[in-house]
């Protein structure tokens, strides 16, 4: 488990690293691309219902920045 | 439709007249409401409530209200309410003479919540306060959000915390009822931190890197799932630690490949103390036709090593201290393979006006998604969902 964590720790320090040091500085009138419906760093509204069944199915949940819990899904 | 309309109307009717005493006259964002639905089923043959063995048949309608508005130019009102039909042909086996009550049943859920934007500082400060009830699960959360946006707006920190106080109705197969109280506790608390970082990586690329800490406490087992011993005739309920740390992390990366495809791919890691360890992968490729309309496929792939606790039918050993054969818990992988269409024209389908009210409603866009879904152990399972997004103006 500790070593699971610290693998976990150094995917999040390095991924971070890369996000934070690859990037341009993109500005406002730049950004029409990224603006799209589609680009959007969010799971869809839709797909809500999904990521509740595929949380109960499954044992492995989150990181998804929605919510966690709520409900047994004990069926 | 008519009552979350009315809902939005009239709280913007009242926070609309403050806002202009108190601040510089400005347009309000119109008011959003998405009426959302899906209906879900399942079939497998590895009910955890008839011991790892039996049918997993299921069905599950879920209408959903969003409604999010605007209260003046800086804070936002959001409320979702939904509710779940579901009816279960393995929940039924609780009682093999009765039917029992969770053969079919209703859980109702809401959650409220208030943000507030500090314009000047970029932050985003926002409470959340929610609950779900079902006929032998209540579920109270409250949680609070911290965002803060970078001066040049392609970076964002959020910071979140979310407790989840939940109870059970203590309900047990039928052949171990009356020796008095199997399990001590009827509680479970879940508490989460959560943070993300989204990152503008270049014009056609961004990404976000997200990460959950959760800490459950409590009856974290299901009181009707039986289990099996390869050593005893009876079944015993089944037991898991009171504790359990989850540890997931998930990577988002879009690229708007061109004009008329976007690639759109989440990755999760995950690990827990209950030994398991699991990997996700999702990718949607979102193909425009004409300005208004897209469709996008979809694949999710998932592999999971089962958790310690985890042995199929008759396969534990009574004197185990924890043991379950709920194939949730199992060693699994599964495949999602689905299709997606959103149809949303810049001047909106369609408007009309609403009841006692001026205000014309405008139904924006409609997208609909289905697909199907395989588990390795051979549960498949079949949803499909619809979102219609309307807006209301808020003057």
């Amino acid at each position: 488990m500790k070593s699971q964590l610290k693998i976990l720790l150094a995917v999040v320090s390095i991924t971070a690293s890369v996000l934070l040091s690859s990037c341009e500085a993109v500005r406002p009138f730049q950004k029409s691309y990224l603006n799209e419906e589609e680009m959007q760093l969010s799971a869809r509204k839709v797909q809500s219902f999904e990521m509740n069944f595929e949380s109960y199915r499954e044992g492995a949940a989150g990181a998804t920045g929605g919510k966690m819990g709520g409900g047994c899904g004990c069926n | 439709m008519l009552v979350a309309c009315a809902v939005a109307t009239t709280a913007m009717g009242q926070t609309t007249k403050t806002a202009t005493k108190t601040r510089r006259a400005r347009e309000l964002s119109p008011a959003e409401v998405n009426i959302l639905g899906s209906y879900y089923s399942q079939d497998g043959d590895h009910s955890p409530v008839t011991g790892g063995v039996g049918t997993e048949q299921l069905t599950d309608v879920t209408p959903t209200i969003i409604v999010n508005v605007p209260l003046d130019t800086v804070t936002n009102l959001n409320v979702n309410f939904g509710m779940d039909f579901y009816s279960s042909a393995s929940t039924d086996k609780i009682d093999y003479n009765v039917s029992s009550a969770s053969k079919s049943d209703t859980r109702t859920h809401l959650n409220v919540s208030l943000s507030r934007r500090n314009n000047a500082r970029r932050i985003i400060k926002a409470i959340t306060v929610g609950g779900s009830t079902e006929y032998d699960y209540q579920s109270v959360s409250v949680g609070a959000n911290w965002a803060q946006s970078s001066s040049d707006g392609n970076r964002e920190l959020s910071l979140g915390a979310l407790a989840f106080f939940d109870s059970w109705s203590l309900i047990y197969p039928e052949e171990l009822r009356g020796n008095g109280e199997l399990l001590s506790t009827k509680r479970r608390q879940s508490y989460s931190l959560s943070a993300t970082l989204s990152q503008v990586i270049n014009r056609r690329m961004q990404a976000s890197l997200s990460t959950d800490i959760v800490f459950q406490t409590g009856l974290l087992s299901t009181p009707f799932h039986r289990v099996y011993f390869k050593d005893r005739e009876l079944p015993d309920i089944e037991r898991l630690p009171d504790t359990r740390l989850k540890y997931p992390i998930g990577l988002r990366l879009n690229y708007y490949t061109s004009d008329y495809l976007t690639m759109r791919f989440f990755y999760r890691f995950y690990t827990d103390s209950w030994g398991m360890t699991a990997n996700t992968l999702e990718l949607e490729t979102p193909v425009k036709i004409g300005p208004f309309f897209s469709f996008y496929p979809f694949y999710r792939y998932h592999t999971q090593a089962a958790a310690e606790y985890f042995a199929p039918y008759k396969e534990h050993s009574s004197t185990d201290t924890y043991y379950t054969s709920d194939y949730d818990l199992a060693g699994i992988n599964s495949h999602k393979l689905g299709l997606g269409v959103r149809y949303s024209p810049l001047q909106g389908i369609t408007r009309f006006g609403l009841p006692f009210s001026k205000k014309v409603t405008q139904l924006k866009g409609i997208e609909l998604r289905a697909g199907n879904y395989w588990r390795s152990d051979g549960l498949k399972a079949f949803i499909i969902s619809t979102d219609l997004n309307f807006t209301i103006p808020s003057r």
